[in-house]
Parts: structure tokens; C-alpha cells; sequence
């Protein structure tokens, strides 16, 4: 694996454009389609509308007719992909091949996961897609064919919403980045009526040589619109930043936004970071004898229930936050709409940036906590020796 | 089972009485729910006051029991060992540490008397939620492998080996002997061409305990004394990539010493000027008795140069000063007309015998020549011209052929060695002792040896010396018949909150968690496990549990020491 992923570095360099007939929908499904007929891989994992509802789910899958549900970019994104993938790929060995096709975020998610041995990669494509972001689904429960249809509107426009979820407004990282990501990625921006497939690891180029595609055309396009849309998603994000921190900036503004919180862990459940079997916040260990608990509240004067609500979120946080890629699915998922997605992107952005490291980027980097730099935080450590060597280093 | 709690303050002489009021310590302990008794004693850790506690606990038939004394680090195995001489499971005991942590830490008396009180509470509640650990005892392995088949491994091998005791020795070349090996002969007041090496060699050959295995590698150890997994990985012709797996009892490494590379200093213009040779290169010249230049000639002037390399690494390899002495005496013994000259930073002659070996080589005209620093090695006609220079002042001598006496450098599977057996290297590379002068063969891990050149420069007695010492080491605690006790407070691993994530699999120092692929769990493999709670610490799910450092037991001690 590893030799495989040096190799990638130098990806993407040509793409293959392939020009859109009917609908994109439709030039990426006869793609998929190809490759299922040939056996190039054996089943696809996607999103697709449950028919007579409106609701959205992930199917795995194989029977081609079933491309009439499948929508590569729904409205909403239900479950996390992430999740999604590992709930079926985590004990490894698949035996099939198979594709999954996934927002970049979710596709982050799986590398992090990954690293976690939490999923299998070894016979999986990842495929990704620029994406214009996902409706609030709240607001699609309450409208669905309404939103859809604004949703329709933002994407082909690539519109930075208002009405897009927080976390897909405030996102940077919607599209190819420069690492070991996804095996393939499939570009919308660029020039109008064209998809562009771009490999982005060796599987990704034999899967396109294997469906008889030339990587040979230009991503010049792509790129440039890509780039002008990341500066301007960068702005917002971080203007976001600026604001965020500047309202949380003590811990009482910090704590105010989750006080709303009704301890239904929908945030975790969502979140598809947090693979723990059980949380310790679900388990026994918290609970004590009731004699504690009145002890506590006379010594404060009141105790308030349930417990640990605070310390959940603080908990979850320090757990997971290195890993956070900011998909938003923990705020899409709370019930009293806390911003609990935007907290957590936030605090990721500071943290992850301490330890030069952005989850999702490369499978090969590991996770900042499992290993041990000698010069990381030694302004913390030994702030002395620490001025020293820098000043050495000016020298 | 109602619990008995017996707590013992102990005075240590005056040590604990000076600072701390015993008897407000007694009142205040007393009234504690489960605790029995609290007494007093004057000497707790003497054979009296020992006896006194053992008595007293039968008497009282107390389940749990603490002691408020000194430092743990200092009485607790003693007094674990009483409370089970007196029946008790010696788990259910904690120390209190009142000496270093109060009366030696705080001047005022009702001060140090409070905290005291706290921690003795804090002590009491902890020991409530101690789970009675079982000891276990496993048989030892008595059997070495011993790592590098140079002068240090074969000697530390031979004198090891016996009939209940075999030695794995492993030598990554595809014969034994090792540098000393490929030296001429030994200096003559050590015995003149001995032939030392070759006939050490045919006695490890001819030793039916002494498995050797040439052409092969150390894959993977793990374990502790007395109980330790190799795998050794062959690179033999028609053996290539098989491995196999041994049990061993404990670990020597001989791993030896490199010359450096004098290419990495291109002022020797060592492999670019025609007779610029190496010292190793000399001694095969002394080998096959042949000292010509490259032209069929025998040379008419040569320089020895000391120290090539000592700046770069920043040590003295002490025994160049020796050997090149050494060629100094043959080239007069051997070509008498020939015009010697020694180039040296520093002369090390440290041995008794070194001085008048040196006294003798001036008497044979050696001329010898302080440097502060070699500046270029270069061609010039016919001969070599050596530049150096010398308290600022640039000089050189021209002569037919040089010497050059490189330092000794770790060898390459140093790094790779401690990387697999966690063992700590010193500045320059080599392996670190330790304790450099009061345990100089031993390392962190126990049960881990090292012997030789791989702790840096040292000549052939030095060597033999230690791997004597590595052997009495083992012998005096690998003995045939005798039990070990692994650690009881020991890791373990909750199967239905384990994620298998492999989190504590890189965190854990002595590799004794694996990942079990069919339940999708990591396991503690007890016997190796020390018990040193990185992996409960790292756990994301919070899944493993020291047994003996669990939850409820930390939070009861805190809680109580915090009231």
C-alpha cells in the first residue's frame, strides 16, 4: 500500500471529460453502470430516495435497475457515509469489489475511519464528487419537494446559500484535495455540460483504463473554478471562524450554546467519528448512589439533571475533535438545533492545525495522538529550550 | 465478607513523630466505618515490628490492611509479604507514603498532621475497592540468544553454554569471528599471534549446546526474563526468508562495531589515491604478509594517521593508538629501512603495558607527529603528501603510502535492535548502559544484556571482560528449576467495548497486546504485560482497565484525599 500511495502523490495530472447528454445523473450512472456490467466492480455504494417516501438512505448496490432510486447528490445527507460504510466493511475481507461514491467529506470520514481499522479499504474504490453541499434536514422534513427544488437551483449554481447546512456554507474542502484520498474523483465545476473523471490513486487509473477511458484531457478548467470557489468558500469559513470565536471566547459563551442540549446523544449517534461500541456516557460508570448525588446538590445548592450533559459534549470533543471533518452530520442530527457542528469545526480547525494535520487527507499520516514528535508542543514543555532552538534556527 | 480494615501508622524512628501528631491521626482513623484498628508502631520495617504486624493481623483477622509509613517504593514488598505470611491476599493492602510526602514536606506540624490524616482516609477508601490479584508463577526458560557472532558474542556464548542451558547465537554474516577475526594478531604483550579468535570459533562449532545461525537476522523479540520470544529470520542461500521462532530466557546482544566511512570525509581521498588504505585493509596486508604498494614496490616511507573520524563523532575509539603501534613495530620489524610516521589528535595508552610499547617503537626510529587536524590527502608524483596542520600552523609530510586508523562506529542494526527491544542509545549511536559505572552490562529491559563494542569502543580484553559480567549475570538469576512471578497488576482488555481500533497496540512499550482478527478485539498477553497503563490511558473507548489501578479505586482515593 504504501509504495502504491507515493505514486499518488503525483495524481491527478489529465482527467478524462466526458460530455453530458441528458444529465449528469445520467453520464455518471451509464459510467457505473459500465462498470458493474463488466465486472470492474461488483457493487456500488450510494445514495438513493426510498421509492413513495422522501426520505434518503445508502444501498449497496448490485441490480442495475436500482440506478433509478440512486442520486449521487441528494438534497440532505441522511447518514453519513462514513458510517455507512464502515457499518458493513469494518470486519474486513469483503470479498467483492466495491465502489462507494461519496461527498468529499464522507470520503474523509472513511480515511480517518480507516486509520482506525474501522473499515477495509483493501478491494474498495473511493469515488468522490464536487459538492455543492446538502440541504439542513430539518428543513427538508418540513418541505421536502420545496427544498429539493431550492436545492437544485443552489447546486447548478454552485451558490454559497444561506440556505445550505452551516457546515456546508462554511466548507473548504468540497472537492479533490491534494493528497491519498479517494481513488477517483468525479469533477462537476469546470466546463459547462462536461463531467470530468480524474484518477487520484493507481486503482483510480486502471478503473478508468479498465472502462476504456484516456486520461489525457486537460484539468485546467476544473482547477481553475475549483480554486476560485475554495477561495471564496475559504473566506467564509473563515469569517465563520472570526465569529465563533470571538462569541465563545470565554467559557460561559462557550457553554450558553450547548445549554439547550436534552442529553439525547443524537449528535454521537450521527457523528461518524465516534465508533466507540458503547460511549462511556451511555454506560453504568457514570451513575452513582443517590447519596452522592445529595451530597453534591448540598454542597452546591442544586444539581442539575441529567448530569454530565456539559461534560458529554466536552468529552465527545476531546475524543474525537483531531479527527473531525466537519460534515455537519451532529448538527443536522440535534433536535433543540444546537450549532454543535459548528462548535466542533471550529475547535477542530485550532487543534488540528497544532499538530499540522488535516483528517482525511492522507490515508498514510497518522493520527496526531498515536504518535510522538520530540519538537511538538515544546513551548509547552520546555518554553526555555524551546526559545532557544528557534532563535538558533533564525541564526 | 464484612471488611476489617487494620491501619498502621509507623513512626520511622523520629522521622514521622517530629512532624506529625500520631495520636490526632489515631482519633481521627479510628472513627472510620470499616476500619478496625489503628495502631502505632515504632520500627514497622524491622524483623520485630514485622513480626508485630503479622501477629496483629491474625489477631485481629483483619481483610484489608494499610500502612501509613515511607515510601512505597522503599517497604511496600515487605509488607505485601507480611500480609501474606499472616493469610491475607497481599493485594488488599495499600501504603500509605506519610514520610516523604508530609512529615518531610511540611514544616508545620498541624499541617503535615492534616494531610497525613487525608491521605491515610484516602488510602482507606482505595483499599476497600482492591480486588484480591492472584500471583501466578511461571517456569523459566533458561536458554540465550545471544545477538552478534564477533569476539564478545562467541565468548559470552562458550561461557554460557552447558548442559542445561542452550544458546541461540546469531550472526547476520555467514561466518563467525567478527572484526576481531579479521585482525592479524593481537598485540604481542597479549600473546603474540594467538590465534584467539579461530580456536574460540572451532569450540563454539564443536559445542553441541551453541546453536548457531549464520546469515540470519533477529525478526522480532518480546517478553521478559526468564521468559522471551525471537524470531529469527534466515538470509542463507536455499534457507532464504525462513524463519523460526525460539524461546529464550534471556537476551545478550554482541552487535559489534563499523569502521566509519572514510568516503564520508573526502580529505583522506581514501578510495580515490592509490595506496590511501584502511587499517583493515593493513591488516590483511600484515595477514598475507605482503606490504606493497600497488606497483609490486615495498614502500620506503608511511604515514600512520590517527583519529580520522573522532572530530565527525566526537569520541575517542581508543584502541587505534594501539594498533596502529601495532603496524608501526611490524613495518620496523619487517622492512628495516622503512621511515614510519605516526599523525596523531591525542595518544590513548591507558593499559600498564601501553607506555613501554610505545617507548619501543621511538627507539625504533617511529617518528611521531601531533595534528590538530588532517587537511588534505593528496597525490603528488610519486608520492602521497599528507597536510595537516598544527596549532594554526599548516605542515606535511610526504611518504608512499598512509594509513588510516578510522573510529568505530555503531554497527547498522544498532538502531533497528532498540528499536525492536526498546532499548535507549547514547549520543553517538551505540547502545547505553544502564548505569555506565554501576550496571554497565545491563539495560531498561530486564533481562536484556549487552556486551562489547555495540556500547561503544573498548579492545579485545575489555570485551572478553564483559561478557563475563553478562554471563554471571545470567547465570546467577537463569537458574535451572527456579520460578519467575510475572506482574499481577496487569492490563485487561473489555471484549465488548474493545472497537479493535489498534490504538493501544502503538502506544504499548513492551508489545505485549495483539489484535485478535476473529473477534475484532486487542488481547493482553499477561506474562508480558508490566502494567504500566499506557494502553488504559490511550483506549478511546475506554475499554481496558489496570487491574490494580481501576476506575472506582483512583476516583475513591482521589475523592477522599481532595475532601
Amino acid at each position: 500500500m504504501s509504495n502504491n500511495q507515493k505514486e499518488t502523490k503525483n495524481y491527478p495530472n489529465k482527467g478524462k471529460s466526458l460530455p453530458v447528454e441528458k444529465s449528469i445523473k445520467d453520464t455518471v450512472f451509464n459510467i457505473f453502470k459500465k462498470a458493474l456490467e463488466e465486472n470492474i466492480f461488483d457493487a456500488l455504494l450510494i445514495p438513493a430516495k426510498v421509492p413513495d417516501t422522501d426520505a434518503y438512505s445508502w444501498i449497496l448496490l448490485q441490480d442495475e435497475s436500482l440506478f433509478d432510486i440512486a442520486d449521487p447528490l441528494p438534497p440532505v445527507m441522511t447518514v453519513q457515509g462514513g458510517r455507512a460504510l464502515s457499518s458493513f466493511s469494518k470486519n474486513g475481507e469483503l470479498g467483492l469489489k466495491i465502489a462507494a461514491l461519496l461527498r468529499p467529506c464522507e470520503a474523509r470520514a472513511v480515511i480517518e475511519l480507516f486509520k482506525l481499522h474501522q473499515v477495509d479499504l483493501d478491494n474498495m474504490t473511493l469515488i468522490t464528487i464536487d459538492c455543492p453541499g446538502a440541504m439542513p434536514l430539518a428543513d427538508y422534513m418540513n418541505d421536502p419537494k420545496k427544498i429539493a427544488d431550492s436545492f437544485k437551483k443552489i447546486s447548478e449554481k454552485w451558490e454559497i446559500s444561506e440556505s445550505l447546512r452551516p457546515a456546508c456554507q462554511n466548507c473548504h474542502r468540497f472537492s479533490l484535495m491534494d493528497g491519498t484520498g479517494p481513488d477517483l474523483h468525479i469533477g462537476l465545476l469546470g466546463e459547462n455540460n462536461k463531467v470530468t473523471l480524474i484518477a487520484n490513486s493507481p486503482e483510480g487509473n486502471d478503473l478508468l483504463e479498465k472502462l476504456g477511458f484516456e486520461s489525457k484531457d486537460s484539468l485546467d478548467k476544473w482547477k481553475t473554478e475549483k480554486e476560485k470557489l475554495v477561495k471564496e468558500k475559504t473566506k467564509k469559513r473563515e469569517s465563520f471562524l472570526k465569529e465563533w470565536q470571538e462569541k465563545t471566547k470565554n467559557p460561559d459563551g462557550f457553554f450558553n450554546e450547548l445549554n439547550k442540549c436534552i442529553n439525547c446523544h443524537n449528535c454521537m449517534n450521527a457523528c461518524p467519528i465516534c465508533y466507540c461500541q458503547q460511549c462511556y456516557f451511555d454506560s453504568q460508570m457514570i451513575n452513582f448512589k443517590p447519596e452522592i448525588y445529595l451530597k453534591k446538590s448540598r454542597e452546591k445548592g442544586a444539581l442539575r439533571f441529567p448530569l454530565n450533559t456539559m461534560l458529554f459534549h466536552i468529552g465527545r470533543m476531546s475524543h474525537m475533535v483531531l479527527s473531525c471533518v466537519a460534515c455537519g452530520a451532529c448538527e443536522d442530527a440535534c433536535p433543540v438545533s444546537i450549532p454543535v457542528g459548528r462548535l466542533f469545526s471550529m475547535v477542530g480547525d485550532k487543534t488540528q492545525k497544532q499538530f499540522d494535520y488535516v483528517p482525511g487527507l492522507n490515508r498514510e499520516d497518522p493520527l496526531p495522538l498515536q504518535i510522538f514528535k520530540e519538537d511538538e508542543f515544546c513551548e509547552v514543555e520546555t518554553p526555555n529550550e524551546c526559545e532557544e532552538k528557534a532563535t538558533e534556527e533564525v541564526k | 465478607m464484612n471488611k476489617k480494615i487494620g491501619v498502621y501508622v509507623c513512626e520511622c524512628g523520629p522521622n514521622i513523630p517530629e512532624r506529625i501528631d500520631i495520636d490526632k491521626v489515631i482519633e481521627e482513623l479510628s472513627s472510620m466505618g470499616e476500619v478496625k484498628t489503628v495502631k502505632r508502631y515504632s520500627l514497622l520495617c524491622s524483623n520485630d515490628g514485622k513480626k508485630f504486624l503479622k501477629e496483629d493481623i491474625e489477631k485481629e483477622e483483619l481483610t484489608h490492611v494499610v500502612v501509613a509509613a515511607c515510601s512505597p517504593k522503599e517497604h511496600e514488598n515487605t509488607f505485601m509479604k507480611v500480609c501474606e505470611e499472616a493469610g491475607m491476599n497481599p493485594y488488599l493492602f495499600q501504603m500509605v507514603n506519610i514520610r516523604e510526602q508530609c512529615a518531610w514536606m511540611i514544616p508545620d506540624k498541624e499541617e503535615a498532621t492534616s494531610k497525613a490524616i487525608k491521605y491515610i482516609k484516602a488510602g482507606v477508601h482505595r483499599v476497600l475497592f482492591h480486588d484480591p490479584l492472584k500471583q501466578k508463577e511461571l517456569e523459566i526458560n533458561v536458554d540465550v540468544l545471544v545477538i552478534g557472532g564477533g569476539i564478545s558474542g562467541i565468548e559470552a556464548s562458550l561461557s554460557l553454554a552447558g548442559p542445561n542451558r542452550k544458546i541461540h547465537l546469531v550472526e547476520k554474516t555467514d561466518s563467525l569471528g567478527g572484526m576481531a577475526g579479521k585482525l592479524s594478531q593481537i598485540l604481542p604483550h597479549q600473546g603474540s599471534k594467538i590465534k584467539l579468535v579461530k580456536e574460540k570459533i572451532e569450540q563454539v562449532e564443536n559445542n553441541e549446546n551453541i546453536h548457531v545461525y549464520t546469515s540470519s537476522d533477529v525478526k522480532e523479540v518480546r517478553g521478559f526474563l526468564g521468559n522471551f520470544e525471537a524470531v529469527v529470520k534466515s538470509n542463507q542461500e536455499n534457507k532464504e526468508g525462513i524463519e523460526e521462532e525460539i524461546k529464550v530466557g534471556a537476551v545478550v546482544l554482541a552487535t559489534g562495531f563499523e569502521m566509519f566511512d572514510l568516503k564520508e570525509n573526502p580529505v583522506y581521498g581514501y578510495g580515490e589515491i592509490e595506496n590511501v588504505v584502511s587499517a583493515l585493509e593493513f591488516e590483511e596486508m600484515i595477514h598475507s604478509e605482503k606490504i606493497e604498494l600497488k606497483n609490486g614496490k615495498k614502500p620506503k616511507s608511511v604515514a600512520l594517521v590517527h583519529c580520522a573520524g573522532r572530530k565527525e563523532k566526537g569520541y575517542c575509539s581508543k584502541v587505534c593508538c594501539l594498533y596502529t603501534l601495532k603496524f608501526a613495530h611490524y613495518l620496523k620489524d619487517n622492512l628495516p629501512d622503512v621511515d614510519v610516521k605516526e599523525l596523531y589528535m591525542d595518544l590513548c595508552l591507558p593499559h600498564k603495558q601501553d607506555q613501554s610499547y610505545f617507548d619501543q617503537a621511538k627507539e625504533k626510529g617511529v617518528e611521531f607527529i601531533r595534528m590538530d587536524e588532517v587537511e588534505k590527502i593528496k597525490k603528488s608524483g610519486d608520492k602521497i603528501e599528507v597536510e595537516y596542520r598544527n596549532n594554526d600552523k599548516a605542515d606535511k609530510v610526504s611518504v608512499d603510502m598512509v594509513v588510516i586508523a578510522p573510529a568505530m562506529v555503531p554497527s547498522q542494526d544498532t538502531s533497528h535492535l532498540a528499536e525492536l527491544l526498546n532499548l535507549p542509545l547514547d549520543k553517538s549511536g551505540f547502545f547505553k548502559e544502564l548505569h555506565e559505572m554501576l550496571d554497565p552490562v545491563a539495560t531498561p529491559m530486564e533481562g536484556v544484556y549487552i556486551t562489547g563494542c555495540a556500547l561503544g569502543p573498548r579492545n579485545i580484553p575489555e570485551s572478553m571482560t564483559q561478557s563475563h559480567a553478562t554471563s554471571g549475570k545470567i547465570l546467577s538469576s537463569l537458574i535451572p528449576g527456579r520460578k519467575v512471578k510475572p506482574e499481577v497488576k496487569v492490563s485487561e482488555i473489555k471484549e465488548d467495548l474493545c472497537t479493535g481500533c489498534q490504538t493501544c497496540l502503538s502506544v504499548c512499550f513492551y508489545g505485549a497486546i495483539s489484535y485478535d482478527p476473529f473477534k475484532g478485539v486487542s488481547v493482553v498477553n499477561e506474562a508480558i504485560c508490566r502494567g504500566c497503563g499506557s494502553c488504559v490511558g490511550s483506549c478511546p473507548s475506554g475499554a481496558i482497565r489496570s487491574k490494580h489501578f481501576t476506575y472506582y479505586q483512583l476516583y475513591q482515593e482521589v475523592m477522599e484525599a481532595l475532601r
